[in-house]
Parts: C-alpha cells; structure tokens; sequence
C-alpha cells in the first residue's frame, strides 16, 4: 500500500467532529451553534438532502425487479438478512462484500457509510429511558453503575425532543417518561380493540409508537425546511419532505446556518493523534477512501461519533506509547460489553371480522407495549424487561400467490384487502458482559489498510430466559383480544448485531479502572476526546436508544465549550 | 419455526416498514441456496417464453383490466428468473416449463390448458418449498401488480396519502396501493 503522507498546518479548527449520523449531527449543531468552528468527517461518500434520494418519487414498476432481491444484490448485503439490499434502499446501506469484518461469533454489522449514516434508515421510534434503567446495573450488582441518573438528562431529553419533532401520545408512566410530543398516529380498528382487551384483562397499557416523524412542524422544524410526514412510508428511501428527523434533514442544516461547519467526506479516521506529555489529543489521521492520500487535522477538542463500533475501533487503532493498547484503554474495558437489544421473538394472529374496518396511508409506526415484567411488585426468574412494537394491517394482492386459485375471479379478488394479520414483537435488554465484545485484527487487513474487526459476542442464559416471556405474554395478550391461530414464535437465527442498537464497548463510569468516559463521555485519561454514541452506554435498557445518544451528546458538547472557555482542554 | 418463517418474523421487527412482496421475496431467497449464477441475455427458449406468457395470461387474464401479457409479464420473468433466482429453484422451475412443453400446451384448448394448471396446483399443494407452481404465481402476481397499468387498473394508487386514518370501506372496494414496497 502507498500512502501519502500530507501534514498539512493550515487544517486546524476548533473541533473535530468525526461521523455525520445521529450523534455526530448533534455534536456538530451543537458545537457550531456555541460558536466553534468545526470540521465533519465522514468516511462514506457524500448524501445531500433531497436531491440525492433518487428512489424517493419513484413508482413500483420503476425498479427492475419490484422490491424482489436480486442475487448479486444479496451476496452484496449480507450483514442485513438481505433486506437492505432491496433496489429502493440499497444505496443507503453499506455494501458489506467491500466492507468485510470477522465472526468469530454470528453478528450482523449493518453499516451506512455516507452522510447521516443510520440516521437515514433508522426505525425512528424514539423513548426517553427512565429512572431505574440507570439504577438497575448498582442495585442488581450488573456491571458497573452508571456516573448519571435519569435526572441528569431530563433537560437534555427535553431539549433534543422539541428540536427533533417526537408523534406520540402522553401516557404519565414511570416506566416510559414522556417526551414533548407532537400529534400522535391513529390506530387501526383491531390494534384499538387490542389495546382496550388488554387494558381491561390484564390491566398493562398500549400506546402508539413514539416515532421522529413530525406531525405538526412548529417553527423551527420549518425554518429548516422539514414539513409534516406524508405517510408514504418509503422512509428507507431518504425523505423528501424533511418529515422523519435525519441528521441531513435537521442537525447538518442548523448547524450549517452557522457558516462554522466544514464537512469533508470519504475521510476514514484512521486514528486520533496523541500528544503524549500533554496526556491529550492533538487531532486525527484521516485516509481518503479513493485515493488513500492521508491527511491530518488538528483541533482543540474530539468528538468521536462514528457508530458504536467505528469509535471504539478508532479509539483501539489509537495507540502510543502512554496508550500501547489502545486510547484510554487503561481499564482494559475497550471492546467489552457489547450489547445489543434482542429481538425476533413474539406472537402473531389472524384476526376474524373486522371487514369493514380499513385505514388510509402508510403508516411508518407502529404499537408499542411498555415493559411491565420485572416492574413495580412483578418479579420474574431473569433480570431487566423487555416493551414489543408490532401492529394489525391487512393483507394485499401478494398473499395471492400461497392461496389457491388463478382466472378472472381470482384477478379480481386480489384487488380487494386482503384479512386482518397482527404482530407483536418483543425487544428485550441485554445485560453487559464482559466476553461479549468485539477487537481488531491486527493480521487481516480491509483495503485501507486498517484491521478487520472480529466480532465475539452472543445473548446470554438472562436473554434466553426472557424470550421465553415474550413469546408467550405476546401470545397472551393476543388471546386476551380473542385473536385466532395465534403462533408464539422465537427466531433462531436472530444473532447479536440484528437489532442494529450496537451498545457499549467504550463505557461510561466512575472509576477509570473499570470504564473508558467519564460522567461526561470524555475519556478518562484524555480529556479534550468525548465519545457520545452507543459506545459510551453502561447498560442497554429496553427501549430504543437513539434519543438517550442524542440527550447524552448535547449534553457532552454543552460542557466541552464550557471546559474549553474555563481553558481546561 | 423454519428458517423461511424465521425471517418473515425478522423483516416484521425491523421496523415493519417491509412490505409484504418484500417478505416474500426473502422468504425466497432463503429458500433458493446460495450458488451463484448471474447470467445474461435471454433465459428462456422462444417456446418456453411463449408458454410461460399463456401460463401468466391464464392465471392473470386480460378482463375489462389488462392481463398479464398486457403488461409484460412475460418479459418480466425472464429478467427476475435470470438475476433473483438459482439453483435449484431454477432447475424446479425449468423442469416444470419441460413438462408443459412436453404434453404441447400450447396446442391444447384453453379448457385443457386450465385443467392441466389446476392439476398441477393441486400437485404443488403436497409440497414444501419453492416449486414451478409457486414462483410462476409468485412471478405473475409480482410482475402484474407493481406494473404501472396493473397498479393503476387494479388499485386505489396513493403515492402521496398526506395522512394516515382509520376508515370504513365498503364490500368490493379496491384496495389502496402507496408504492412502498420496492
């Protein structure tokens, strides 16, 4: 490999942001916005909003083979299970055969190397995590305690809510906190029958899911040129509206009104160059993915929000002779206690009658059941809990092709909607352990170069005790609505990484023997890098994360400017 | 559980956003193996392509909407079983089309034609995984129902709904189509 070495003096800001996806978009808005001139760097090609959705506006019979995966396509994407290789999205997700990593245990990496990285293709379902899933870890003796509480972020929570645009409905329970919500979405018939069988029977609340789509944009949504959710449901395709937040459509273009962002793209950080004797970091060593040219940059602060996996790995490839395995890897924790949500288990049911009952538009939402095992008097034989997301919809023209039948009346009947089907779907905690993790082989290369990641992690006895649970409460709860041929099920081949909510491997903590950040998410021993993605999370919670990251960035950039004007970076 | 409903259940959880010719169609892929063949040009000899367009045609005929040959099925099958289908899904199905050619479908009456179908579906009903049967329906219906007269004569089309509500429809109301599901 020839690498150019190009140090070039005149490429100093004041901070380096590094990843332009969820996390990486707040630290730049939030940064510039305090006055910092910033600099973005993202190893993926460049994504500009709207006009780069090419698949956005087009109509079915546009795409060669339906939505029907072709071959080349699934050899090409196969961390996914194939579904993102689907011809509308495939450019969103990152083509794994280019971008290989190691399983020494099954995982599922599922990448989007591009601006806004998985903000683009999240599910957007967005929860507030509550009061004990920061207490869990001390009380039950789970790994280490978190150096925050709930109370902590509470401003923080409800500063990026307002700004990213929540639909939901208030609910005031404890074990989902309420967000500053906009409009909630409607529910179809069979999914309000459900919720009030299993509020009646079993007294356990149903709300709508909480989803980043905006249903009645206030002021600042518009000023940045986001409008009101169409209910087209091609999300995956990039939204020309603006409606679902993305970094591309909210964080990049506030921050980019500041005139104090510069965002370089198809830069891999390589590593974050150390100075030694100051025991803080200098700036980053970048490879261009085209040209491999390699370049530096320098700024006073380092925001790493590569993905959970990408920051850690930089952090690892990060090494000197005060770091020799690894920035801020003093507790030997970096890599360790990866953790995931587990999912790809629960129920499903035909529903009888309601034939009359229909719906309007593409919803890209669902139900969502809040934990309620291990909560409040119930107690189980396994720790932590698990909520479900799912929905009932009726059936289209494709369940034809298992029925029997063909001809005029067949043609016609498959014009018609189809019977009522319903899901539940179980997302379960998984608890940090250390032998689950992930490190860097140093033997076998990628095509810049840089080591392969190999992954070594599974769910443990306390998950697989769980699944039982979600299987069969989602079975009961079904029941309890008199749904039919009600199947409780539990995907074998759902492996860690599926769930794509990759946590931990950097953590937060008290104590720098046992934990890489600080209370703030900057590294212990190396100040003036904060990390504030899925990596610095000390336990997983249940529900989904993005808006824990996002709460915990803010907050991390708000008392970097701080440290920075009290010249203590 | 098989590995095909395994991952019906997977595409359900990520995010419900895939459509349900989607789950499908990875249903499929699971199915079909993993040797790789990507070919070019055409798949089908003339006679085969000319019996697989009367097959699309009887399963989809033309009424007062188009039928299948109306709006390229026939076309359409050569692309999908040359780029999305392998071994040994493919060689099911190319037997299949052999035995057609076999007992001179095309010379048959339409009557003929409709009963050797039925036959062969009533065949397919005692097996398990991917037969002739299933992926021509699968690739008529697909072919069909997402072209633009298919869409258009067939369903309500809605690319942009702009809300999303419970209503009431009445019997024999057309469904609603949004263009997600590619």
């Amino acid at each position: 490999m020839n690498l150019n070495i190009k140090a070039d003096k005149g490429q100093t800001y004041d901070a380096i942001v590094v990843g332009s996806g969820m996390t990486g978009g707040w630290a730049a808005k939030e940064l510039t916005e305090k006055g910092l001139n910033v600099l973005m760097l993202e190893r993926g090609y460049e994504i500009k909003h709207i006009e780069d959705y090419k698949t956005a506006f087009k109509d079915p019979w546009e795409f060669e083979h339906r939505g029907k995966i072709s071959n080349v396509a699934s050899e090409e994407h196969y961390a996914t299970m194939y579904f993102s290789a689907k011809e509308g999205s495939q450019y969103m997700f990152t083509n794994d055969k280019e971008h290989p990593y190691v399983q020494k245990r099954p995982f599922n990496w599922i990448r989007a190397y591009h601006t806004g990285g998985k903000s683009l293709v999240w599910g957007k379902h967005t929860y507030r995590w509550n009061q004990e899933d920061f207490l869990a870890n001390a009380k039950q003796g789970i790994g280490i305690d978190w150096p925050i509480r709930y109370e902590d972020l509470v401003p923080w929570y409800s500063y990026v809510e307002k700004f990213v645009g929540i639909s939901g409905q208030a609910e005031k329970l404890a074990v989902l906190p309420d967000s500053h919500f906009q409009p909630g979405m409607a529910m179809t018939a069979p999914e309000t029958h459900l919720k009030q069988s299993v509020a009646q029977k079993m007294n356990r609340p149903i709300t709508i899911g909480r989803v980043a789509h905006l249903t009645n944009p206030q002021p600042w949504h518009t000023a940045l040129g986001r409008a009101s959710c169409q209910f087209r449901n091609r999300c995956t395709r990039g939204c020309p509206f603006g409606a679902y937040f993305s970094s591309l459509a909210a964080t990049l273009p506030a921050a980019r009104q500041t005139n104090r962002l510069t965002i370089v793209h198809n830069a891999i950080v390589k590593e974050v160059i150390l100075d030694d004797k100051a025991q803080k970091a200098k700036g980053v060593r970048v490879i261009d993915q085209n040209t491999l040219e390699v370049r530096e940059f320098y700024a006073k602060v380092i925001f790493l929000n590569a993905g959970t996996i990408g920051s850690t790995s930089i952090l690892m490839n990060s090494r000197s002779a005060r770091f020799p395995n690894g920035l801020g890897n003093d507790s030997d924790q970096l890599g360790r206690n990866l953790m995931d949500h587990h999912l790809a288990v629960g129920a499903r049911a035909d529903i009888d009658g309601f034939e009359n009952d229909y719906y309007f538009g593409a919803r890209p939402g669902s139900l969502y059941i809040p934990r309620f095992r291990n909560w409040g008097s119930d107690k189980r034989d396994y720790l932590r809990g698990f909520g479900y997301q799912g929905g009932a919809s009726r059936t289209d023209w494709s369940r034809g092709a298992a029925e029997t039948g063909f001809g005029a009346d067949f043609k016609k009947q498959m014009t018609q909607p189809g019977p009522w089907k319903i899901n539940l779907s179980g997302f379960g905690e998984v608890l940090p352990d250390p032998n689950n993790r992930f490190y860097l082989d140093n033997k076998q290369l990628d095509k810049w170069g840089q080591p392969q990641v190999v992954f070594d992690a599974d769910f443990g006895e306390n998950e697989r005790a769980m699944r039982k649970d979600i299987m069969n409460d989602g079975a009961e709860m079904l029941e309890a609505a008199g749904f039919k041929n009600v199947v409780a099920y539990d995907n074998p081949v759902a492996h860690m990484g599926l769930g794509i909510h990759e946590m931990g491997t950097a953590r937060m903590g008290k104590d720098p023997k046992t934990s890489v950040l600080n209370k703030f998410n900057q590294v212990h021993a190396c100040k003036n890098v904060f990390v504030t993605d899925g990596s610095s999370m000390t336990s997983a919670s249940n529900v989904n994360p993005s808006l824990t990251y996002m709460a915990l960035t803010a907050r991390a950039a708000d008392h970097a400017v701080a440290q920075l004007k009290a010249r203590n970076l | 559980m098989n590995r095909r409903d395994a991952v019906t259940q997977v595409a359900w959880i990520l995010g419900g956003v895939l459509s349900a010719p989607t789950i499908q169609a990875m249903n499929r892929w699971q199915e079909l193996g993993l040797t790789s063949t990507h070919r070019t040009g055409t798949f089908l000899t003339e006679t085969q392509h000319e019996i697989m367009a009367r097959v699309a045609e009887l399963i989809i005929p033309r009424t007062d909407t188009p039928g299948a040959i109306d709006v390229g099925v026939p076309d359409f099958m050569e692309v999908m079983l040359r780029d999305c289908y392998k071994k040994p899904a493919l060689d099911t199905f190319l037997t299949g089309v052999d035995g057609l050619e076999k007992k001179g479908f095309l010379t048959l009456s339409t009557d003929a034609q409709t009963a050797t179908l039925k036959q062969i579906e009533a065949d397919t009903q005692k097996d398990s995984g991917p037969s002739f049967w299933l992926i021509t329906k699968e690739l008529t219906l697909l072919g069909y129902y997402t072209s633009e007269a298919g869409i258009k004569a067939s369903f309500d089309y809605q690319p942009i709904p702009g809300k999303f509500e419970a209503i009431k429809i009445n019997p024999g109301q057309k469904d609603f189509m949004y263009g997600n599901q590619a």
